[in-house]
């Protein structure tokens, strides 16, 4: 299939109709509405349901609805709307429900800046919702990326029975950029007929409750087998890049957007001779964790965490599985300003020149 | 000699056959017993989808039998939408109390009526927000105590009781709006009556249905049953006025 | 090589739209090419500003501090990104519109005077085409000016024969001011 140039969030609405998506209910908020703007014209031409919901919240409760009727469903939005979304996603979690929920993400708190940010890595990884559950988060950083990982995303989400999250930013869902667009797959009730609502005409089968009130009993067995879920992400389903890591020095750990700008100044830096490398986490959650002690910390003289964010948010996470072996650097720009290539290439100079 | 005897009532097929946890005299196990009267007289037990909301309706998880959905506090409507578009041929419905429709749910119960979307909402309203206590809720009558309005609602810190059937009424797209109140025999009748022409309508493809019924809290109005369906007689209705509010089949 | 073009002005005088059919006339060339657009809430008036990019080898970062290229509409927008500018530029500008003083020394600076260009043509749209046919000429490297009349064709191809016309007309018009600055 030949390339296109799309915008980021148009490619990753056309991804999801592609993967099967037939249900999208979301709100206006900038900068993700070309998503539902997109997906407004384009569901209708495969039998599939737009709908406009009147708030983040409403949209988040459709698409639990349609969930429950075994549809692939998707809703997006942007950091305020995802603060509204943390109940039903909650409620999908709680009734095993898949759905993929997308954020474009842009400064914050508050409302914040309509200019893009990475301002909700601890929302999407630590807790989305109430009630202590975890979901798959992908963060691309091409738009490549970001259309393969719509593509597989209800696929996980159907297999674990939980949502999936998407974790863009306003950069990413604006660029437009040449992407491969995947082939067209057919929604089918294949992994969703054992449990979902839906009625196959003259089906008769006993009848079902998808609720999340559980008695206290099976909440804590619910909650364990989540928890064994977890653990399996965490062996099997790790999503990273190592890029010139093995004999780095200098080891810079960056997703998104941040990443792209980054990496150039990794390549250009590794021109000029440094030893220095990127870890670059594709699932935010679950964290790459290995990836952390393949690092030869004899040599290794300093992690930088770079983020469109402050304070930088990833940086718990990293300190866990660095181990206090190395030390840990921050640099960001926040409240929607951007990173650039000068700026970040000085900053990393900046650590280099202080650890020697 | 035997006596042969013909069953002329039973439990409808859509209430399970256990004994309901509604406090005693609560119109919530008669509401839910119409409306499976209702589901059942139209053959539509295999099709119904009862969405629950939260508040002391949502035990009807224990009650009925049939498809169920749990709604978050007040988004019925909204995932009402998202099933009844993805699936028409259900027989979709929705049934709220106070908080969840008339509060938290507002928006939601006003677009997808706005929306006409094909399903119908049924609305208990019994002026309290019974499973948390008692306190105010947006149709608590003035006057009326609750636990945060101890000197009984003032129009100057609460406004007015909100009037649901009307303002759904004078959207354009809602099809069969009324109120009926379940505390005597004919307003039962008439609910019954109400429910099924709703469900008919729906099945029929002819838009949003709305129906209020007047119920009661003898536990948080502190009043013993008798005495609750007393005062939805000398009260309620005589701010929550019972009639039919549109109806798109009868006349322009 | 990287090639990077800032295009500035405000809302409503095509700034965007010539930044997408850059990006799309260098795809349609077989390079990789982005587009970036920033801009603030107003539809007119407010500003705007996108960043293109092309590359023959895959673009890692697409936000550059300062670009190699500066199309710029208005004096708001000059004011502002001055200093984005890379040592060597090529700013070509609307001297119609931008009326502060070029002070430096160590860029190409390319006036043109597009908004009445472009009235002459009886086609006022058409200012931003103007600016760029005069970058392309003066730099070849950044999308060859054949391919980027296609995509204007292509882009344009619902539209009556007239409106095409005048696009290749405001193209050229561009083109003829910017030759003179040619490598």
């Amino acid at each position: 299939m030949a390339k296109v140039l799309m915008k980021g969030c148009e490619a990753v609405a056309e991804a999801a109709v592609r993967a099967g998506c037939r249900f999208f209910a979301g709100y206006p908020i900038t900068p993700q509405n070309e998503i539902p703007e997109y997906l407004s014209r384009r569901l209708p031409e495969v039998g599939g349901v737009f709908i406009q919901g009147e708030s983040e919240v409403a949209s988040v409760n459709m698409v639990y609805g349609a969930a429950t009727m075994g549809v692939r469903a998707m809703t997006s939005s942007s950091g305020p709307g995802i603060s509204l979304k943390a109940e039903g996603i909650s409620y999908l979690a709680s009734c095993k429900l898949p759905a993929l929920i997308v954020n474009v993400s842009r400064g914050g708190p508050g409302l914040g800046s309509i200019q893009p940010a990475q301002s909700d890595y601890l929302q999407a990884t630590k807790a989305l919702g109430h009630g202590g559950f975890r979901v798959m988060v992908f963060a691309p950083y091409t738009l490549q990326e970001a259309v393969d990982l719509t593509y597989q995303a209800f696929d996980y989400a159907e297999r674990d029975r939980n949502p999936v999250f998407l974790l863009m930013d306003g950069c990413l869902g604006a660029i437009m950029e040449l992407v491969e667009l995947p082939e067209m797959k057919e929604p089918s009730d294949e992994n969703t007929k054992k449990w979902s609502l839906r009625k196959r005409p003259d089906e008769k089968r006993p009848a079902r409750a998808l609720t999340p009130i559980y008695p206290e009993i099976i909440l804590e067995m619910e909650n364990k087998t989540r928890g064994e879920l977890y653990k399996k992400w965490e062996r099997e389903d790790v999503k990273v890049e190592e890029f010139m890591i093995d004999d780095a020095e200098y080891v810079v750990v960056a997703y998104g957007i941040a990443a792209r700008v980054a990496k150039e100044a990794v390549i250009t830096l590794r021109e000029q001779g440094y030893k220095i490398g990127m870890i670059r986490p594709i699932t935010l959650y679950p964290f790459p964790k290995q990836s952390f002690h393949k690092l030869n910390y004899d040599k290794v003289k300093a992690i930088i965490d770079i983020e469109l964010t402050i304070p930088a948010q990833m940086r718990d996470d990293i300190a866990l599985e660095v181990m206090g072996r190395a030390p840990i650097f921050e640099y960001g720009r926040s409240g929607g300003n951007l990173l650039d290539d000068d700026g970040t290439y000085d900053a990393i100079m900046k650590v280099i020149k202080e650890v020697g | 000699m035997a006596k042969e005897y013909k069953k002329i009532y039973s439990r409808p097929y859509a209430i399970m056959p256990v004994m309901s946890g509604y406090c005693p005299g609560c119109l919530h196990s008669l509401a839910t017993k119409i409306i499976a009267e209702a589901v059942e007289e139209l053959g539509q037990q295999e099709n119904a989808m009862h969405i629950l909301p939260v508040g002391c309706s949502a035990l009807g998880l224990l009650y009925w039998r049939g498809d169920m959905v749990g709604a978050a506090h007040g988004r019925a409507p909204a995932v009402a939408t998202g099933i009844k578009r993805c699936c028409p041929d259900r027989l979709v419905f929705a049934y709220q109390g106070d908080g969840d429709l008339a509060a938290i749910g507002l928006a939601e119960i006003i677009s997808a009526a706005n929306r006409g979307e094909n399903f119908t909402v049924i609305f208990a309203n019994n002026s309290t927000y019974g499973m948390t206590g008692g306190q105010m809720a947006p149709t608590t009558l003035i006057g009326q105590k609750s636990t945060t309005t101890s000197e009984g609602r003032r129009v100057e810190d609460a406004g007015y009781p909100i009037k649901m059937a009307e303002i759904i009424a004078q959207l354009e797209a809602p099809a069969y709006v009324a109120r009926f109140a379940l505390n005597t025999p004919k307003g039962v009748n008439e609910a019954r009556k109400g429910i099924k022409k709703a469900f008919r309508m729906q099945l029929e493809g002819k838009g949003f249905t709305f129906i209020e019924l007047l119920t009661n809290c003898p536990t948080n109005w502190g009043m013993s049953p008798l005495k609750s369906l007393q005062y939805m007689t000398e009260n309620t209705m005589k701010y929550f006025v019972p009639g039919v509010y549109k109806d798109v089949e009868v006349g322009a | 090589m990287k090639q990077s073009i800032l295009i500035s002005g405000s809302g409503g005088q095509g700034v965007l739209s010539a930044g997408m059919l850059l990006a799309q006339s260098a795809a349609d060339s077989g390079k990789y090419a982005s587009f970036l657009p920033e801009y603030g809430p107003e539809q007119r008036g407010g500003s705007a500003k996108c960043t293109v990019l092309t590359s023959d080898k895959e673009i890692i970062s697409p936000l550059p501090k300062k670009c190699m290229y500066w199309i710029c509409m208005n004096e708001q927008s000059f004011k502002k990104f001055g200093t984005q500018l890379k040592e060597g530029g090529v700013l070509v500008y609307n001297s119609n519109r931008v009326t502060s003083p070029i002070t430096r020394t160590d860029i190409t600076a390319i006036p043109v005077p597009s908004d009445q260009l472009a009235d002459q043509l009886g086609n006022p749209k058409a200012a931003n085409i103007i600016l760029i046919g005069a970058l392309l000429a003066a730099r070849k490297a950044i999308v060859d000016p054949e391919h980027f009349l296609k995509s204007l064709e292509e882009k344009f191809a619902s539209k009556s024969d007239e409106i095409r016309e005048l696009n290749a007309k405001a193209f050229k018009i561009g083109a003829d001011i910017g030759k003179d600055y040619a490598e």
